[in-house]
């Protein structure tokens, strides 16, 4: 019961696999002897392409450093890694900023936005570092999905919580990645900016067929996955498609008893 | 004792983040001390050989003075008194002394074997019952009129040998002889070259007759001391003579050498309060960029009912630990800076002894006062408005809030100071007198200075994004990144630029001055120097008879026109009243070498018998008019009766207000050898034997390397060389204001790399590769820099324009920027401000991303 690997290597969608990313037996600890932690243990992981996945489990489960690490921003102690087909644990710093910047988005819990920058300079940051145009017409249809077409010339300090997070997404969105990590993008926000934003991630998947990894420990934002991995003690210890946030909440609290008894 | 705790607990942990600044205090600490250390050691150096080379009473002629060596005139004491002064009550030995320091020394090959550094080479007789401050080491005393002994210093630098012929150019005349002896100094001998003979050759070959000597040294007898014995002498002797103890002649060597001394302890001194002035600014930084950082903390701390005055001290407290700690290290930095200094003046010629190594117990206490002092105000501002933090800072989300806006009043008050500082400087550019004019263009400089740093933010704000369009729109996203950064904090970044700028003004304002001097002095070279060569001294020794019968000896020669400062003439005017006013007399040929302009009469008729010419600002000021007749009463001869045959002009700059006469008509009221010799000679070449002429006069002065010969060109070249010698120096000492100011931009840039660590790890999580975060970074720096330099060239560029327009009225008619040095001081600001991003720039590539982003 280590293993969420369960979904054919090929699908319909292009000349992609149907895989956006994979893990393999990925270790990830910490010091060594007998301060050794284990924070990643043997894990196996296939995430699926367009659709919307969510990573949960207790704190210090190892959900946030499997995100980590799946985005190429922290290393591993062993095993693979794979975005489509390139394997990222073996790429140099120098490779894996390029993929950073070009195939993955970012939406951080908080602290995602550049105080400098107006909205639209955040949102068009990567394709400007990269040299990039950006698509006018995406952008301006993600520009207009996330709602911030009067507030594109404001500075980040200007904005609420919640457009802040929207601007995030809009800026995860631009450069359409092949692939969305979101670290409790909504963590920070009042249930209401939650949803907002939570809806926008979901409906980028539904509609614009987005690819989204989501860590998160609210039942209610797991919800709006198509799939629930669960992580216990650095394993996948359980998965659940088509959540909604009562059954989430029953099997969280289900790993909780049992963590505490155990 | 929990606000002291905080503060040491603060101090400690960011001890990091105060490094720059402590090294700031300790520069500048450092080049206090060490000024201080090396000018005492230096004084006490001196007094120590004064006080071992005086004897307890000494005789001297009347009126002797530092010129009689350049003027080449000997006064010596008839030797008579010699017998009298051995019955004088108390008296246990009398010694005569000859000495003269108007020698010049040549090894075989004509080089000079004094000191290059401009000590002197003192001549004097050597006498075995003397107490000496020497001891011979080698060889034996000189006997005879072909024997002379060296010190070992000079012996050891020019490679002299027992055995080497050495020739003497005196004034009476040269003459030849071998070193038979080396003597060694017993204390230390800071660089003067000595030559010692005996008694008899040292009379007639340096003072030009026998039996005369320079001085006397009386010893008292047990018990008398050296007062009575100078009360008993000047009884037994009258007043015609000098008599001083002990005690008064080393104080009057002391003050001598002591004013120069002075001079350059007040100058470095100067130089050091320049880089305390620029490290101001780095600490002000540095605590205003702790306490922004710190805001959520001290707003817990208020929270939990922290007074604002507790707060307030706390900053302050932490202040006082950086200036001590600072302070101590310069300290100890400044005795080293003095020891290094002492061995660098040593390899050029000025020997120092560490044995001798001053500190004086002040010299601890001000360094310190200053460092810690200086920390504490420069921390105020910071202390206050982290006093000023409300609780609520705690709850609120991380992040440093922006800084306070710059506001309208900075900007008033700013534009007002300078405005009042350039007006002054318009002020001054237009005066009339240079006096009043020095007045306002210190007040402008000052002005101009404060109103560029209180409006530093604002100008910040323009001159960077002026820049940004220029320079960082080349480097795209990166660039505008860079722009951002450096203006997201418009105080900070004006704090920075403007530790630059001050050493960068000060760069630009002597560049502009020192060019202008050269300009000008090429301008009046071309426009009324009339000779082709000019023969001077470069170390103040007299052009003596043999010199002057050389020059008169080249080929090809027009004529040779002499020049004598004739000093202390004291002048009675038509209507009565005396003034005391030196003259200059030379051949009437001088008129045709420099072409002084007159407003009335001839000049010519000027050279004429009993004839001299008054400027215009004299002949207005005394209403003297052509055609009166003046009473001189020249100090060394007769007094005559000269008629004004001209009254030139005053707008010149070579021999401004100059007063001519033929040296002929001096020669008729001086006697012979009481006529100075010459301070200058001019010389025309015959048409078409420039060349001949110039080799034929270097030949005849090859003999004398005390005296130089240079054709205009050559004299151009010297002219830019000491005024570029002079400005290196200058350059030298800024030389640390700067670095201070660049260890500013480090400082900047590495605590806004600490307080953005979030902003570095989501820049680089959303794909800004290691380059780009460095680029931005050098950017940013560049951007700082180049801001500094722009503000600092202008205002330098500014002053200097003034300060050329006031000294106009002095001679300093042309106006000359220099733009090849202020374009490299420019391109060479955009490197520093690379250089200074390094460490920066590499800390925040190589920052892990995931920490980074995690940081509070």
């Amino acid at each position: 019961m280590t293993t969420a690997v369960s979904i054919p290597r090929t699908g319909g969608s292009g000349g992609h696999t149907a895989v956006a990313a994979r893990a393999r037996q990925v270790v990830k600890a910490y010091g060594s002897g007998e301060t050794r932690v284990v924070a990643l243990d043997h894990v196996d992981v296939d995430i699926a392409r367009g659709q919307f996945t969510a990573i949960m489990g207790p704190s210090g489960s190892g959900k946030s450093t499997l995100m980590h690490c799946l985005a190429g921003l922290d290393t591993v102690t062993s095993g693979e890694i794979y975005i489509d087909e390139t394997e990222i644990t073996k790429l140099k710093d120098k490779k894996l900023t390029k993929l950073r910047r070009d195939r993955i988005g970012f939406i951080f819990q908080a602290f995602n936005l550049l105080p400098t920058l107006s909205a639209i300079e955040n949102i068009t940051l990567p394709m400007d570092i990269a040299g990039r145009k950006p698509d006018r017409a995406w952008l301006d249809r993600v520009v207009e999905t996330v709602g911030l077409a009067g507030r594109l010339k404001h500075r980040p300090n200007q904005l609420s919580g919640g457009q802040q997070q929207r601007v995030a997404v809009a800026r995860a969105l631009a450069a359409r990645p092949e692939i969305i990590f979101g670290d409790e993008p909504t963590g920070n926000l009042d249930s209401r900016a939650g949803a907002e934003v939570l809806g926008f991630l979901k409906r980028s998947v539904d509609e614009l067929g987005q690819t989204i990894v989501m860590v998160t420990h609210d039942p209610v934002a797991a919800s709006y996955a198509n799939r629930v991995l669960y992580l216990a003690d650095g394993r996948i210890v359980d998965e659940m498609y088509n959540p909604t946030a009562d059954l989430v909440l029953e099997r969280m609290k289900h790993f909780d008893a049992r963590g505490r008894v155990s | 004792m929990t606000v002291l705790k905080t503060s040491m607990r603060n101090f400690v942990a960011h001890k990091g983040r105060m490094a720059l600044s402590a090294i700031a205090v300790l520069l500048s600490v450092a080049f206090v001390c060490g000024t201080l250390v090396f000018t005492d050691t230096t004084n006490a150096t001196f007094d120590k050989l004064f006080a071992s080379t005086a004897s307890d009473v000494t005789v001297s002629p009347k009126g002797v003075s530092d010129k009689d060596t350049r003027q080449g005139r000997i006064r010596s004491l008839p030797g008579a008194e010699l017998a009298q002064l051995k019955r004088v009550d108390g008296v246990k030995s009398v010694t005569g002394d000859v000495t003269s320091q108007s020698v010049t020394a040549a090894d075989r090959d004509d080089n000079s074997i004094g000191s290059d550094t401009g000590a002197p080479t003192i001549g004097t007789s050597w006498d075995p019952t003397e107490k000496r401050s020497v001891e011979i080491t080698s060889g034996h005393a000189p006997r005879g009129p072909t024997e002379i002994m060296v010190d070992a210093d000079t012996a050891k630098n020019k490679k002299l040998e027992l055995g080497d012929e050495v020739r003497i150019i005196a004034i009476p005349g040269e003459f030849r002889a071998k070193i038979v002896g080396i003597a060694t100094f017993q204390v230390t001998n800071p660089g003067a070259t000595l030559i010692y003979m005996d008694t008899d050759t040292a009379q007639r070959k340096l003072l030009g007759a026998a039996g005369v000597y320079s001085s006397y040294s009386l010893t008292a007898q047990a018990g008398v001391s050296h007062d009575q014995l100078k009360k008993n002498v000047v009884a037994d002797l009258g007043t015609g003579v000098k008599v001083q103890t002990k005690a008064e002649s080393s104080k009057e060597a002391e003050d001598d050498i002591g004013s120069f001394l002075d001079v350059m302890k007040y100058a470095m001194l100067g130089f050091a309060g320049i880089a305390v002035l620029v490290g101001i600014f780095l600490i002000v930084n540095t605590f205003s960029m702790l306490v922004a950082q710190r805001t959520r903390e001290i707003g817990l701390m208020r929270a939990i009912g922290s007074s604002r005055k507790q707060i307030n001290r706390s900053v302050l407290i932490e202040a006082l630990l950086l200036g001590v700690v600072g302070s101590i290290l310069g300290v100890l930095g400044g005795v080293g800076l003095a020891v290094g200094l002492m061995k660098i003046m040593g390899s050029a010629g000025l020997h120092l002894s560490t044995d001798q190594l001053t500190v004086k117990p002040t010299t601890p206490i001000v360094g310190v006062g200053i460092g810690v002092v200086v920390t504490v105000i420069a921390a105020y501002i910071p202390a206050r408005r982290a006093g000023k933090i409300s609780p609520m800072a705690a709850l609120r989300d991380a992040g440093t809030p922006a800084d306070a806006k710059s506001g309208w009043i900075r900007g008033a008050i700013g534009t007002l100071l300078t405005a009042g500082g350039a007006a002054s400087l318009v002020v001054a550019g237009n005066a009339d007198k240079a006096v009043d004019g020095s007045m306002f263009l210190g007040l402008g400089v000052v002005l101009t200075l404060i109103g560029f740093i209180v409006i530093g933010p604002l100008l910040a704000g323009l001159v960077v994004r002026v820049l940004a369009t220029v320079v960082l729109r080349i480097f795209g996203p990166v660039g505008r990144l860079a722009e951002r950064n450096a203006l997201r904090n418009p105080r900070r970044t004006g704090a920075t630029g403007a530790a630059l700028m001050i050493g960068l003004a000060l760069v630009a304002c002597l560049s502009v001055v020192g060019s202008s001097m050269v300009a000008s002095a090429t301008d009046e070279l071309d426009k009324s120097v009339g000779a082709d060569f000019i023969v001077q001294s470069d170390t103040g020794q007299p052009i003596t008879k043999g010199i002057a019968d050389a020059v008169h000896g080249a080929k090809g020669l027009k004529h040779v026109s002499e020049a004598k400062d004739i000093e202390g003439t004291k002048i009675t005017l038509p209507d009565g009243k005396t003034v005391t006013k030196g003259l200059s007399a030379a051949d009437p040929t001088y008129a045709e070498d420099l072409r002084t302009p007159v407003v009335e009469g001839d000049l010519a008729a000027a050279y004429g018998k009993d004839a001299m010419s008054v400027p215009e600002g004299f002949a207005k000021d005394h209403k003297v008019k052509r055609g009166d007749t003046l009473t001189v009463d020249f100090k060394e001869g007769r007094t005559a009766k000269l008629t004004v045959a001209a009254i030139t002009s005053d707008d010149v700059s070579l021999d401004k207000g100059a007063m001519y006469l033929n040296i002929a008509t001096v020669e008729r009221y001086v006697p012979a050898k009481m006529i100075p010799a010459d301070v200058m000679m001019l010389a025309q070449a015959k048409d078409g034997q420039e060349k001949q002429a110039y080799a034929s006069l270097k030949a005849q002065l090859h003999h004398y390397p005390s005296v130089k010969v240079r054709d205009q060109t050559d004299y151009k070249q010297e002219v830019k060389d000491q005024v570029g010698q002079l400005l290196n120096l200058v350059y030298g000492l800024l030389a640390l204001a700067i670095i201070v100011a660049v260890l500013g931009v480090v400082n900047t840039l590495a605590l806004s790399v600490v307080e953005r660590t979030r902003e570095i790890g989501l820049m680089r999580a959303i794909g800004v590769s290691r380059r780009q975060m460095r680029r931005m970074i050098r950017l940013e720096s560049v951007v700082i820099a180049l801001f500094g330099a722009l503000l600092g060239l202008g205002l330098g560029m500014g002053w200097g324009t003034t300060a050329q327009k006031l000294l106009a009225l002095e001679g300093l008619k042309t106006l000359e920027i220099p733009w090849p040095t202020i374009i490299t001081v420019f391109i060479g600001s955009a490197v520093v401000g690379l250089i200074a991003a390094l460490v920066p720039a590499f800390r925040a590539a190589r920052m892990n991303v995931l920490n980074a982003i995690a940081t509070e």
